[in-house]
């Protein structure tokens, strides 16, 4: 007696069928969007549906953009990296560590600390911010903070269209969720192999070196593209925390074409290059799950 | 007792005060953030003595007077219930699927279902605003198409939740049901439902927990300020003129998230009790493989 | 979501409601209706525009002043005329869209309103659901572009519709509009003749007027050394460097280009040459390497707040600043600068029924109702803050009312400020594609 072979299946489909119409056309009526025409009344997008139809001139725009030297795509583009990657590594400084103790060294606290740990996950990112914001502002206690401890002589204007104060708000947003999937690793990793590192004369430091940051690659890796990813599609932060063009990310440029006006094609194509773009940490990430998941089974 | 004292020596102190220091920048922000929306006066940033002036005392600008405020509240409640009651089932019934199916289907099926994962949400957004406009037009803007958004990015985390729980309980209790006689499908909902229990009560509170978070695509598809959630609530007013009551409304939807999910983890932890396992529910959250 | 182009997305919910208490007893109408003399049709500045640019082809440039051929969409693939001042658009009927016959009964509703967020005070549909016993719904979007993609789409149905003139033309060719029969809305006389008979909808066939507002210069009077008025070009205050970091400009993409073209002189805020735009476009980015320049469309919010010195603003915007000074500061440091004889960027709204209406008689009695000299300016003073075009609303009576301080006067908008001002009005498709792709541009931080 057993299961019989259609049930699974079966209990797959529509599940697999909404993401079909939900996630896959949604994708291809993305394409089409970007490669398709203008309604000549009302300026909407009339997508098209057939490839052999494709007009390219959304496309050829962008690429215009991007690959001018100091065109607007390039600059944002360029900008968008940039602030990802400092914002990555600051949150790799911090979420290692702190998630490094919770796993193996909280001993009584550890509870208590996850708890605080996994709190954030169910703080809105809106809220965070918002948080920030009543801080930051002119008056706020972070200006009070600092003028009490000297550290600065006159209140500064953080919300005042500055680089730092968006990457370090990215940094607020997105750290929790890569703090999780390091604990989730550390946590598992086996103490004999640690111990084993120790018998044969490896110091506390050596051995965490040595072994444990090897181990944890793959965990490093999975939690960068996962708060990576989110970041690229970012426009809320700058928006909030800055509002200068200076500070503007490709998120802003794609809200910007996609939400009005007459070029929806644009915003459309601006899209499916970013994807493209991502597509590289995309298929990093499902190689790597796709390969945890063989060894579950 | 001296084993605990070598204990509390072997606990770095840098690495500690590190923690601390990042517990309380996580954290005190979002506890201030609390304490403003109990100000009397209006301001924002700074400490105005104490009042539910801005939950329900002013009769125009508090959370409970202002229509905007109160409706975005009940927005995000209500997309992040109906989100649970179909991407929990769907999630389920895929995790088993996908799980247990050998064929050739299978293995791209899964990467499809993870991709939804890795898609910044604007691109999910922007795809399902492009959809509900241009093609899926019998799918209004608003809560239909935001409950839509949300089911989908979902589902990932559903199956992700679900599976790591089916792998680890293995094969064992349900051939042992079957070979005393049960049925496929009566072993499927006696024995494997009840095991796989902590995990739908865990995955339920993860699709809460995204759904009442989610901005970008409850944004690209709100029909209007009527059906704005609590996040695009507090982008379109944070720029603006916030008074206290926007804390007291995100402040709200802590409270009542918070609430929730203590009251799931009790369910959970009441679960995996019965199922005779040890440790605390927390711990088994922060453990899943987001 | 706020967007660039949402403009009236104040949450400047019962501001004023100080003020308004005061000012709401009064409804009569009274003598003012005089106070407007002049006549209909709309004397026009006549614009000053540079040479046209060699790529665009003449038809879809607004013609320089010496030229009569009106302007029409490029291509010949969209049926309608671009509306300007001096070249007025009778818009077209059609048979198959007829507008309701006249001595009809209002429909038993329910009324469904569609409008901007916050543009409308909420307890004017109450009473006019009592008035008429209907049911009023209201739907709020936060950008025309949402809108009119909605309405085109046939998803959403509506009775009465807000939309801005630069669309009319669209709306009408796509027969998304219901022509007016205006024997249902004899208020239409409380308006100013000019709006009575606008250019861009002769005759009034398928909208009557809802507000007016002009884009000018908010600030600080006590941050600012010099009021942007003291100066030779107000407009240059903008590249003040003292003031880094406290300038701000409208997040819309045609009111920080249009201030440029002004400052610059150029007049024509339809202007589809390439050079100019172009010129501005370079002009806004040096303005940011220069003073950090930010975008925002709160400027009712950031000029009391202190967080802006400077922030190009709209006036209904400035009568509504004082509600959002921080408790103690003096009304008196808010300053609003437009052209005092006219002549700067200027702009109205309308109503207009749909075509989709099913109670298309009761919608007409909603536009009177909106157009009533009590209802019209309580809805103002009470709550939106942008002033309907009524010849009984003037600087005077505002301030008498205390709706306005006087110092703030600037910020109410005269007939004859439309007479001298400038309109952004509807371009052409490929016109339209020049000033947004600058105003990308300059958004993206080059």
């Amino acid at each position: 007696m057993s299961y019989p072979r259609w049930l699974w299946p079966a209990l797959s489909a529509p599940a697999l069928l909404w993401l079909g119409l939900f996630f896959c056309v949604p994708f291809y009526a993305v394409l089409a969007v970007a490669m398709g025409t203008v309604d000549p009344i009302f300026q909407t997008p009339k997508p098209t549906w057939n490839p052999l139809d494709w007009d390219t001139s959304a496309f050829s725009f962008v690429f215009d953009g991007l690959f001018t030297s100091g065109g607007p795509f390039q600059t944002v583009f360029l900008r968008t990296i940039v602030y990802v990657v400092v914002a990555l590594a600051l949150s790799l400084l911090i979420a290692y560590p702190v998630a490094y103790f919770a796993a193996r060294r909280a001993g009584r606290f550890g509870t208590l600390l996850l708890v605080g740990l996994v709190a954030p996950f169910f703080i809105s990112y809106l809220m965070r911010m918002l948080a920030w914001i009543n801080l930051l502002q002119e008056d706020g206690w972070v200006n009070d903070a600092l003028l009490w401890a000297h550290a600065i002589d006159r209140p500064v204007a953080w919300l005042d269209g500055r680089a730092s104060s968006v990457i370090l708000g990215l940094v607020y947003g997105y750290v929790p969720f890569l703090i999780l999937p390091l604990y989730a690793f550390l946590d598992r990793i086996d103490e004999r192999v640690l111990e084993a590192a120790r018998d044969l004369g490896a110091g506390p430091f050596q051995t965490f070196r040595r072994v444990t940051l090897p181990l944890s690659a793959p965990a490093l890796l999975a939690g960068s593209v996962i708060i990576a990813l989110p970041m690229f599609g970012d426009y809320y932060t700058p928006d909030l925390l800055s509002g200068s063009p200076r500070t503007s990310l490709i998120g802003n440029e794609i809200n910007l074409y996609l939400r009005g006006g007459q070029q929806i094609p644009v915003g459309a194509a601006l899209v499916c290059v970013l994807t493209m773009l991502l597509l590289v940490l995309i298929v990093a990430y499902l190689v790597a799950a796709a390969r945890a998941a063989r060894r579950l089974r | 007792m001296r084993a605990r004292l070598a204990k509390l020596r072997r606990r770095p102190k840098l690495l500690f005060l590190f923690t601390v220091a990042y517990l309380a920048w996580s954290l005190v922000p979002v506890l201030l953030a609390v304490r403003f929306s109990f100000n009397e006066g209006r301001s924002r940033s700074s400490a105005q003595g104490w009042s539910t002036r801005w939950y329900w005392g002013d009769p125009d600008l508090s959370v409970w007077h202002d229509p905007d405020l109160r409706s975005a509240l009940f927005q995000s409640l209500r997309l992040a219930g109906f989100a649970i009651a179909i991407a929990v089932p769907l999630g389920v019934a895929l995790a088993l699927g996908i799980t247990r199916w050998r064929g050739r289907v299978a293995r791209p099926a899964n990467l499809l279902a993870l991709s939804t994962l890795v898609t910044p949400e604007i691109v999910m957004g922007s795809a399902l605003l492009l959809v509900f406009v241009n093609l899926l037009t019998f799918m209004p803007l608003g809560t239909p198409a935001q409950l839509v958004g949300h089911v989908t990015f979902s589902l990932a985390f559903v199956l992700l939740v679900v599976r790591g729980r089916l792998v680890s309980i293995g094969r064992e209790y349900e051939e042992a049901a079957m070979d005393l006689g049960a049925s496929s499908l009566r072993t499927l909902r006696s024995v494997l439902l009840p095991l796989l229990s902590p995990a739908i009560v865990a995955s339920a509170i993860v699709v809460f927990a995204l759904s009442m978070d989610d901005f970008v695509v409850s944004a690209f598809l709100s029909a209007g300020s009527g059906t704005d959630t609590v996040p695009v609530r507090i982008y379109s007013n944070a720029r603006g003129s916030p008074t206290p009551a926007l804390n007291a409304l995100a402040s709200l939807t802590l409270f009542l998230t918070l609430g929730a999910v203590a009251l799931a983890f009790g369910v959970w932890q009441a679960v995996r009790r019965r199922g005779g396992e040890r440790g605390s529910a927390v711990g088994e959250l922060a453990r899943l493989e987001l | 979501m706020r967007h660039p182009r949402e403009r009236r997305g104040l949450d400047r919910r019962d501001f004023l409601r100080a003020s308004a208490a005061t000012a709401l007893g009064l409804a009569g109408s009274g003598s003012l209706l005089a106070a407007c003399g002049d006549s209909g049709g709309s004397a026009t500045p006549t614009s000053s525009t540079p040479a046209t640019g060699p790529d665009t082809a003449p038809a879809t440039t607004e013609a320089p002043a010496t030229t009569e051929a009106p302007p029409t969409t490029g291509g010949g693939d969209a049926p309608f005329q671009l509306a300007r001042p001096h070249s007025p658009v009778t818009l077209p009927l059609f048979d198959d869209n007829p507008p309701p016959e006249s001595g009809l009964e209002p429909e038993s509703g329910p009324l469904r309103v569609y409008n901007w967020v916050d543009y409308l005070w909420k307890r004017k549909l109450k009473e006019f659901g009592e008035e008429y016993g209907v049911e009023v719904e209201l739907t709020t979007f936060y950008t025309m572009d949402e809108a009119i993609t909605k309405l085109a789409s046939g998803a959403v149905e509506f009775d009465v519709f807000f939309p801005t003139p630069d669309r009319i033309s669209r709306l009408v060719a796509g027969k998304l509009l219901r022509p007016l029969n205006l024997g249902y809305i004899p208020n239409l006389a409380n308006v100013w003749p000019q709006l009575q008979d606008p250019f861009y909808d002769v005759g009034s066939q398928y909208t009557v007027p809802y507000t007016v507002y002009t884009t000018g210069i908010g600030y600080r009077t006590d941050k600012l050394a010099a009021a942007p008025g003291t100066l030779a070009n107000p407009y240059e205050i903008y590249w003040d460097e003292a003031y880094k970091g406290k300038t701000f400009l409208l997040d819309d993409s045609r009111e920080a280009i249009s201030m440029v073209l002004l400052k610059n002189g150029i007049t024509d805020l339809n202007t589809e040459d390439p050079t100019a735009i172009e010129a501005a476009k370079e002009e806004l980015i040096a303005l940011s390497d220069l003073v950090n320049v930010k975008v925002s469309a709160e400027d009712y919010t950031k000029i009391p707040e202190g967080s802006a010195w400077i922030h190009q603003a709209w006036s209904g915007s400035m009568i509504a600043a004082p509600y959002y000074l921080p408790e103690g500061t003096d009304a008196s440091v808010i300053g609003y600068w437009y052209p005092p004889e006219g002549g700067g960027a200027i702009g109205s709204d309308a109503m207009a029924v749909l075509r989709s209406s099913k109670s298309p008689v009761l919608a007409h009695q909603f536009l009177n109702f909106m157009l009533d000299e009590k209802h019209a300016y309580e809805n103002f003073a009470g709550y939106v803050g942008y002033q309907p075009p009524l010849t009984s609303i003037n600087p005077d009576r505002l301030v008498a009312d205390e709706v306005v301080p006087p110092h703030l006067a600037t910020a109410v908008v005269r007939p004859s400020d439309f007479d001298r001002g400038y309109q952004e009005l509807e371009l052409s498709p490929e016109g339209q594609i020049l000033w947004q792709n600058a105003w990308a541009e300059f958004k993206a931080g080059v």
